[in-house]
């Protein structure tokens, strides 16, 4: 998924306007539906909408006992083993469904919402909107942007870490949390969208933090880069 | 329709066994022995008696968050890797010793925590951000962390 996004990454770099479809946006919004939860207690043919619904159970191995597929009681790497095992098809499921949204243009749909919203709640400057939705997928290749706005000069060096506090707590959430996240889909007891959203406001924070740092320890050296004073 | 004109040659169908079969090989090379290390990792705690001692140490700090001692090793584990610690994650829990509210309120946490230990060489390391910076990044992470159970706390009030 990381290898993938990083090609998207350059590819997207030289045509900074971005097209979106109107696939993209229902895909996106089959997406939020999807991984939100909302149809996850409706008892009609609505619940095809809902992540573990599709994801669905186990049979249980001996009738009348609360007994599952993993049985109980078990410790150590056996059981660590079996347990993985009931995990792969939430990891699975998610994955198919994510290549098929990002295919049909719902990711770079979520991205052209989010470039305007970036701007001011991080008080950068417009050219790292890229870098910063980048770095929901890909740790290595949004880090490996932000290197380049700064040697090309269109980021000083106070804005290279305010971007960077953002970009590493939770890097590439996206990637992660529909991978070895998936693990928990079924035991958790939000809706699947929440620690997404939660996770994305405390990068926010973090940047901010790290915004506030740097304004009360160094005041001097604010005059770097070409692209100050655009807050 | 001008939008993702390459991929569109592909129907649903080929996108999602894609997709599957990128998630089948994350969940049997990287989730599977992930989630059987973070177990052995729990097994030779508890025998050793250390994870009780671990529980008994943090229980007065855990509690703050409403989490049982233990669930400090998440936190721990999560600077190393977040894989592992979701792993953990889900062995204190089939263990009982972590209830689904309190799993649900650590997941994002071990992400915002986000493995530094491999994060200073990845995304510090590539930036090439100032390295006098280098322990308040960190110290971002481990507070937007530590701050993420709270939210998540109060959030799951009014679900």
């Amino acid at each position: 998924m990381q290898d993938q996004s990083h090609e998207e990454v350059k590819k997207q770099d030289k045509s900074p306007n971005i097209h979106v479809g109107w696939q993209g946006y229902l895909a996106f919004l089959f997406a939020l539906m999807l991984f939100s939860g909302i149809f996850s207690s409706a008892d009609n043919w609505l619940q095809m909408f809902d992540f573990n619904v599709l994801n669905g159970n186990f049979g249980t191995l001996a009738d009348g006992k609360d007994l599952d597929f993993r049985g109980t009681g078990g410790h150590g790497a056996r059981d660590g083993f079996l347990f993985a095992m009931e995990l792969i098809p939430a990891v699975i499921l998610a994955l198919g469904i994510v290549n098929v949204v990002d295919g049909l243009g719902g990711l770079k749909a979520a991205q052209k919402l989010m470039t305007p919203i970036l701007k001011p709640l991080l008080g950068l400057p417009g050219v790292t909107a890229l870098a910063s939705i980048a770095n929901m997928q890909s740790t290595d290749a949004a880090a490996g942007m932000v290197k380049e706005l700064y040697d090309r000069g269109e980021i000083t060096d106070k804005e290279r870490s305010i971007l960077i506090a953002y970009q590493t707590s939770a890097s590439a959430f996206i990637t992660n949390y529909f991978s070895s996240g998936a693990a928990v889909f079924s035991f958790i007891v939000a809706p699947i969208i929440i620690p997404l959203i939660v996770m994305f406001v405390f990068k926010i924070i973090g940047g901010n933090l790290m915004r506030i740092y740097l304004k009360m320890f160094y005041k001097e050296d604010t005059n770097g880069g070409k692209a100050n004073g655009s807050i | 329709m001008v939008a993702s004109d390459t991929k569109q040659k592909k129907n649903i169908l080929d996108l999602f066994i894609e997709g599957a079969r990128r998630g089948f090989t994350i969940g049997t090379t990287s989730l599977l022995p992930n989630v059987i290390m973070a177990f052995v990792i729990i097994r030779v705690l508890d025998v050793t008696g250390l994870l009780h001692l671990i529980g008994v140490v943090c229980a007065p700090v855990m509690a703050l968050w409403g989490l049982p001692g233990e669930a400090a090793t998440v936190l721990v584990t999560a600077l190393l890797s977040m894989g592992g610690s979701i792993g953990v994650a889900m062995s204190l829990f089939t263990a009982g010793i972590l209830d689904p509210a309190q799993l649900t309120a650590l997941v994002p946490a071990i992400y915002l925590m986000g493995n530094p230990v491999q994060n200073v060489g990845r995304c510090l390391g590539i930036s090439g951000v100032n390295t006098k910076h280098y322990g308040v990044l960190i110290g971002i992470c481990v507070v937007n962390s530590l701050l993420s159970i709270w939210a998540m706390r109060l959030i799951m009030m009014f679900l």
